[in-house]
């Protein structure tokens, strides 16, 4: 990602992130596409730092809560000259079909 | 035909084209399902409309080509080989409408979404460096005491700031630099998946992927200056 801060390595070669380095790499661990590497040190991150948790379950509902936004759809009137041409092209209804 | 145990269209759709419940629900459609049909209709059709305008330059406009994508769906519905997804057979459908209305319209398509990053939609930190210690702290890059975030209570899904939550995303969303807007209104409005995100919008899974961050993060940072708004927690701004 781009401009990320250098994840460093400790001392005795197991990556650690600080917060800071967390807050840019949430999306894609929200996303599942870090290196296993990286994935290790975030889990070990968030073991010991509750505002990192936090931070991860605000972009997590954040990204949930755009799922409730209204969204416009068809006017009914197409919906229904669709739904019109869809029983007249494809035969009457499936009698297994609930109705 | 059985349907009790047939999944519902909506997720037999996004199947990758062979699977057997793809089999299934093109035979159920075939046969004239129309629940199935209205279920797919329902569900897509706010997602079609909002990809529709990537091409077009009117609401109306893509109206009639989300309408017009369902009518050339149910004619070539029998001529569909199920090599891919329902789901992405029927984009294509839609794009090829709206790609040829939108050249009737001029609409000059997606801002050429693909080509190159304008710099500072990409540069800098999403979340204020001053909430962050600094490089001679004991914890270099951890959160200060003012700075580190603290729990959203009550919840944004709650009734008591539904409504509120919705209104401060939306006016948020709208400010977001365009690219940051689409990427995630796709993703996390309308539902689309990074896949299908990138290739709408002719975007390489890195490039997608740091638009959804930056757009993600800004909106979690006004829902966080909300929260501090309404319980009066200090004020501190990042």
């Amino acid at each position: 990602m781009a401009d990320l801060p250098a994840p460093r390595s400790a001392d005795d070669d197991v990556l650690e992130i600080a917060c800071r380095e967390f807050v840019e790499l949430v999306t894609e661990h929200m996303e599942g596409t870090l290196p296993k590497a990286l994935e290790n040190a975030i889990a070990a991150h968030l073991e010991l730092c509750d505002p990192c948790v936090v931070y991860l379950e605000q972009m997590r509902r954040t990204a949930a809560a755009l799922e409730t936004l209204p969204t416009p759809t068809l006017p009914a009137a197409a919906r229904d000259r669709v739904l019109e041409m869809f029983t007249s092209l494809h035969g009457g209804t499936d009698p297994a079909a609930p109705r | 035909m059985h349907h009790d145990g047939a999944l519902p269209a909506v997720t037999a759709a996004v199947l990758e084209g062979g699977h057997a419940a793809q089999v299934e629900l093109l035979d159920r459609l075939r046969a004239g399902d129309r629940t199935a049909f209205a279920e797919l209709v329902d569900a897509w059709s706010p997602m079609l409309l909002r990809v529709a305008r990537l091409h077009v330059s009117t609401h109306a406009s893509a109206e009639e080509v989300v309408q017009e994508t369902w009518l050339a769906v149910i004619r070539q519905l029998d001529r569909f080989e199920g090599r891919s997804s329902l789901r992405t057979w029927v984009f294509r459908i839609l794009e090829n409408q709206a790609r040829t209305r939108g050249v009737r319209e001029a609409r000059t398509v997606p801002w050429s979404f693909g080509s190159g990053a304008d710099g500072h939609e990409h540069a800098g930190a999403t979340v204020d460096r001053a909430r962050f210690r600094g490089p001679e702290d004991r914890w270099p890059g951890g959160w200060t005491p003012e700075g580190r975030p603290t729990a959203w209570e009550p919840a944004p899904e709650d009734a008591a700031m539904a409504a509120e939550v919705r209104r401060e995303l939306r006016a948020a969303l709208d400010e977001l630099p365009e690219r940051q807007r689409t990427v995630v209104e796709l993703r996390d409005v309308y539902g689309l998946s990074s896949d299908e995100t990138c290739e709408r919008l002719g975007l390489s899974p890195g490039n997608q992927r740091i638009l959804l961050h930056r757009g993600r993060a800004r909106l979690r940072a006004r829902l966080e200056h909300v929260y501090r708004g309404t319980t009066g927690e200090g004020a501190r701004r990042g």
